[in-house]
């Protein structure tokens, strides 16, 4: 049925494929020219960064940008950091939002409307004037100046867009497929594991995705919660390369920021294919 | 097994899934955002050693009266409303094309997300240098191209607000099309090669068989991203720090100001809670139309 | 059922267990056995400031066994948000280095010590009383110590100026009636006599202004008034001139932040180039090669070449347990020697007398440092600094009303209503 759904598909499309190319091929441009902006600024002397005559690409590659880069800021210690912080944020988010947004779409409890106040209360209300608040709670129970505090505030606060994209998820799937595992005798677990979850996949890997990406990028509550500069996190090695009144350290930041976007890109490099949910074939006949 | 009893049973199994989230989030989240909206009723300050009383209403008359709350309220909602019409329809358009079967799709879907992978210090500065009136590429290229190039794309009050929306769209796609594209991929196929044999063309079926299937996770997400939007912050903050000339002053940039640089954390709370309100009001109306849809 | 119980409570358990994880950097008490330990949050940026300022603490570590100092490093972009929450919760750094535009508001709400009682009387001695103003609060209370100071100065290319037959101004001042004529001649063609990057424009005209005795405002502290007459527009208006009348000043420029401006002053698009002195550091280290570039003697208006005095500084926070200690560690980082390696590290004018004679030594006064010291003997504290709403009136209505005005949008008249208009909604 695939085969025959996908050639009928081509075969209608002989002169819509290049135009497709074309629009990705445009899209890539408009969203991915920093990497280029990046790759080419950090092997550009002051010099170069400062000379309006200096063509696109470098005189030379130039490491020395990156040297001083990861001298200066200590990278990798940061870099560990914002590591450990990023993946225990999102296994710990992962394994609380995913029973819970099932249970909230498939059980029609009064816990329903509470957590649908809180998640939109929550994200309407400035983060910004919650910072204070929340510092002086973390203040209080020890948790200032260390990476757990991080991981519990970062948790809790991508907490309400992994329940509401994966309530969406979960309300995308036809409760037929479930009630027919059913009646095939199949228990709810089992359920659960066979037909829910491979559904779920791509759901999950764009949650789990934003909040790791999340955790990787936020600056202002790791600002003023870190002071140890053992403990700080990519954004704080970030910030000492931007001085006071505009002055930026460019090749360098440049060398820094592109070290620091890649692990993401890596990471969605790896996963990417299970965006593809090619186990659908086989939910259905379970 | 009886109705009642499955509900009830049905009951106490969601709050056990519910349970292990609910702790955390009762601590971290919902404890301060208490103490937030309740700050807003108060005359809260910053200050060694100063107190604070509850005011009433003191703060929502005063806010009533302040223009440039008002003023900022209204660039608020054409930013919020124009960024996440644009980022969702191109965001649309970006994650059919990474549902296909295209060569290199994997490298496709990796580069659109670098929007999102990039530290916003950098996101900021690189904007800025784009824009750059005399030296920028943007102009450069308009200029080669032989349209006048000589905008000056974040100082002029007039363009300053569109090219900011512009900019914000460009930071949102990536989550916006990551979302859609898991969604799309959660459409049982056999909805669509059902409706293939039946001959109905790929625009009927975009429009009767892939749209309303996704429609739940639209609605989460053009809801998100107004309500992001609105808050929006640190972009527009490097960008012109609510520039030129009052033009791109956020709502949630003014709340900024008036809490930690002016030290005024009642009032500002009263903003956010102004803005809880007026948002959240919309949003229910909103979500209400949708799901009204989706059960009919 | 029980395998999902036990699921839910090995979820539950996880960020529990996490707790005793020393990755996490919980724990991990650091005794230091009876020794006081103080936290010094420091801003330096370039990275010969950056080993300066280190190199002065491990000094003082090596002298004072019984006070270690711990250097942890902040930067000027956030350190007011981080500072706001900080204060609030009660653990900002002993040691707060900042600038008086910053912390004068922070000093209103209580938040630093006065270390009047602590300072030696060579330093203070060796800081103008005009400078001790700026970091003194209307009860009298000094709340920092000044370090290094910025100025604005007039940077010119000096090809340009041959080429198009001017001399170079000398002189201890250049009275603003000659730049305004000097930039019209250099104004030719493709060419502006004056690139200025004015994005922020509130501050650098608040500061220019004392030049023309423009002080904006009368009393202090909550009781400010403010008066914006002639003498206070002069500054703007001569910009606005420049760049509208005369059209020898980029009004595109104004637009721009100072940094975005500088490639113009490289590629001779602007023959001059107002700016913070600091620049200097970065003139030298990026311009492109052959590029010839002088400071020109201290802008002076009707007041003479007197600029506002806007000094980093070093305070004490308030709710330091160690309040005595940490000044004795700002009287140690005050001294000449220590000052006069940060300035010439940041290229910024240090505050201390005895300092700015070290730098005029050390460098003889090359690429530009004379006359960049010079236009530090002109700085001076100025009311608007203790004007208790003057940060909400900056940002609500005089820098948007500048801006307007600064982009021919609005008239001079509109601007003075504004400017004042603004004061008295806030009051």
């Amino acid at each position: 049925m695939t085969t025959l759904a996908r050639t009928s598909a081509v075969g209608r499309s002989r002169i819509a494929r290049p135009l497709q190319y074309l629009a990705l091929l445009a899209y890539m441009c408009f969203l991915a020219f920093p990497l280029l902006f990046l790759l080419t600024t950090a092997f550009k002397t002051p010099r170069e960064l400062q000379s309006p005559d200096a063509g696109i690409l470098p005189e030379r590659l130039d490491w020395t940008n990156f040297t001083a880069a990861i001298d200066k800021a200590d990278l990798f210690t940061a870099a560990g950091n914002s590591l450990l912080v990023a993946v225990t944020t999102t296994a710990i988010v992962t394994a609380v939002a995913l029973p819970a947004a099932y249970a909230l779409v498939r059980f029609r409890t009064r816990l329903r409307a509470f957590a649908t106040g809180w998640i939109l209360l929550s994200q309407v209300f400035p983060f910004i004037l919650i910072i204070i608040p929340l510092f002086l709670l973390l203040k209080d129970i020890g948790l200032v100046n260390t990476l757990l505090g991080l991981v519990l505030v970062y948790a809790v606060w991508s907490l309400p867009f992994s329940l509401w994209m994966l309530q969406g998820y979960v309300a995308a799937i036809p409760v037929e497929l479930e009630e027919a595992s059913a009646v095939d005798g199949a228990g709810r677990l089992k359920t659960l594991a066979r037909i829910v979850l491979p559904l779920l996949a791509p759901g999950l890997v764009a949650t789990s995705l934003f909040t790791f990406i999340n955790s990787w990028n936020e600056f202002f509550f790791a600002l003023v919660l870190i002071q140890d500069p053992d403990m700080q996190t990519l954004p704080l090695a970030l910030a000492r390369f931007v001085g006071a009144e505009g002055q930026v350290q460019l090749g360098q930041l440049a060398a820094a920021a592109l070290l620091a976007c890649l692990p993401s890109l890596v990471f969605f490099l790896l996963i990417q294919k299970r965006l593809t949910a090619g186990l659908l074939s086989g939910a259905v006949k379970g | 097994m009886s109705a009642v009893r499955s509900r009830r049973r049905e009951g106490r199994d969601a709050w056990l899934l519910v349970l292990p989230a609910l702790l955390p989030v009762m601590l971290f989240s919902v404890y301060p955002l208490v103490y937030g909206v309740l700050l807003g009723f108060t005359d809260a300050a910053a200050g060694l050693g100063v107190e604070t009383h509850f005011n009433g209403l003191d703060n929502y008359v005063e806010l009533a009266g302040n223009e440039l709350f008002w003023k900022s309220f209204k660039i608020g909602l054409v930013w919020a409303f124009s960024v996440t019409i644009l980022q969702f329809l191109a965001s649309l358009g970006l994650a059919l094309l990474l549902n296909l079967d295209l060569r290199l799709r994997w490298l496709a879907r990796t580069l659109a997300l670098i929007p999102w992978a990039m530290p916003p210090v950098i996101i900021a500065i690189m904007w800025q240098l784009m824009l750059n009136p005399s030296y920028g590429p943007v102009n450069r290229a308009l200029d080669a191209i032989g349209l006048p190039g000589g905008v000056n794309w974040l100082g002029e009050a007039a363009v300053a607000l569109p090219v900011v929306i512009v900019v914000g769209v460009w930071a949102g796609m990536p989550q916006t099309t990551v979302t859609l594209l898991a969604g799309l991929q959660s459409v049982p196929a056999e909805l669509n090669e059902a409706a293939a044999i039946d001959g109905a063309s790929t625009w009927r079926r975009f429009w009767h068989v892939t749209l309303p299937a996704l429609r739940p996770i639209i609605t989460a997400i053009t809801t998100l991203d107004l309500i992001w939007n609105f808050n929006s912050f640190a972009l527009v903050f490097v960008l012109t720090a609510g520039g030129p000339g009052g033009t791109t002053m956020l709502p949630s940039l003014f709340a900024y100001n008036e809490a930690f640089r002016y030290g005024h954390f009642g009032y500002a709370a009263a903003m956010g809670n102004v803005m809880v309100v007026l948002i959240g009001a919309f949003l229910i109306l909103y979500l209400r139309a949708q799901s009204r849809r989706r059960f009919q | 059922m029980r395998t999902r119980n036990s699921v839910v409570a090995g979820v539950l358990a996880l960020p529990l267990a996490l707790t005793g994880c020393s990755a996490f950097g919980v724990g991990g008490g650091d005794d230091e056995g009876g020794a006081v330990t103080l936290t010094f949050q420091s801003l330096a940026f370039q990275d010969t400031t950056i080993a300066a300022t280190q190199e002065i603490v491990d000094a003082w570590n090596e002298a004072n066994p019984d006070v270690q100092v711990e250097l942890v490093q902040g930067s000027w972009d956030n350190v007011h948000d981080q500072l706001v929450t900080q204060f609030q919760g009660g653990t900002a750094p002993d040691v707060i280095h900042d600038e008086s535009a910053d912390i004068m508001g922070f000093a209103e709400q209580g938040y630093l010590a006065d270390l009047a009682p602590h300072l030696s009387d060579e330093v203070t001695a060796a800081v103008s009383e005009d400078v001790w103003k700026s970091v003194t609060t209307g009860d009298g209370a000094v709340v920092a110590a000044p370090t290094l100071l910025q100025s604005y100065v007039v940077f010119a290319n000096t090809a340009a100026f041959a080429d198009a037959g001017a001399a170079l101004p000398t002189g201890d001042t250049l009275p603003w009636d000659d730049f305004q004529s000097l930039a019209a001649q250099l104004t030719a063609g493709e060419t502006y006599g004056v690139g200025w990057g004015l994005q922020q424009p509130t501050a650098t005209v608040m500061n220019l202004s004392l030049g023309f005795d423009g002080t904006y405002f009368t009393g202090t502290g909550a009781d400010a008034a403010i008066e914006v007459g002639d003498a206070e527009l002069a500054v703007p208006e001569r910009i606005h001139a420049m760049a509208y009348d005369d059209a020898s000043l980029d009004p595109v420029s104004l637009t721009q932040s100072g940094s975005d401006v500088l490639p113009g002053f490289f590629d001779g698009k602007y023959a001059m180039y107002v700016a913070g002195n600091y620049i200097a550091q970065q003139i030298t280290e990026s311009a492109p090669e052959g590029f010839e570039w002088a400071v020109l003697p201290p802008l002076a208006g009707t007041a003479g070449a007197v600029q506002a005095a806007n000094p980093q500084t070093m305070s004490v926070a308030a709710e330091s347990e160690h309040v005595e200690e940490a000044a004795a560690f700002i009287d140690f980082f005050m001294q000449a020697d220590h000052q006069a390696a940060l300035a010439q590290g940041d290229w910024l004018i240090p505050a201390s007398g005895e300092a700015r004679a070290a730098v005029a030594e050390q460098t003889a006064g090359e690429n530009g440092w004379e006359a960049i010291l010079a236009s530090g003997e002109g700085l001076s504290a100025a009311p608007f600094q203790s004007a208790v709403d003057y940060p909400q009136w900056k940002d609500q209505y005089a820098t948007p009303a500048l801006q307007q005005y600064l982009a021919d949008e609005i008239t001079l008249d509109q601007l003075r209503d504004q400017l004042t208009d603004g004061w008295s909604e806030l009051g």
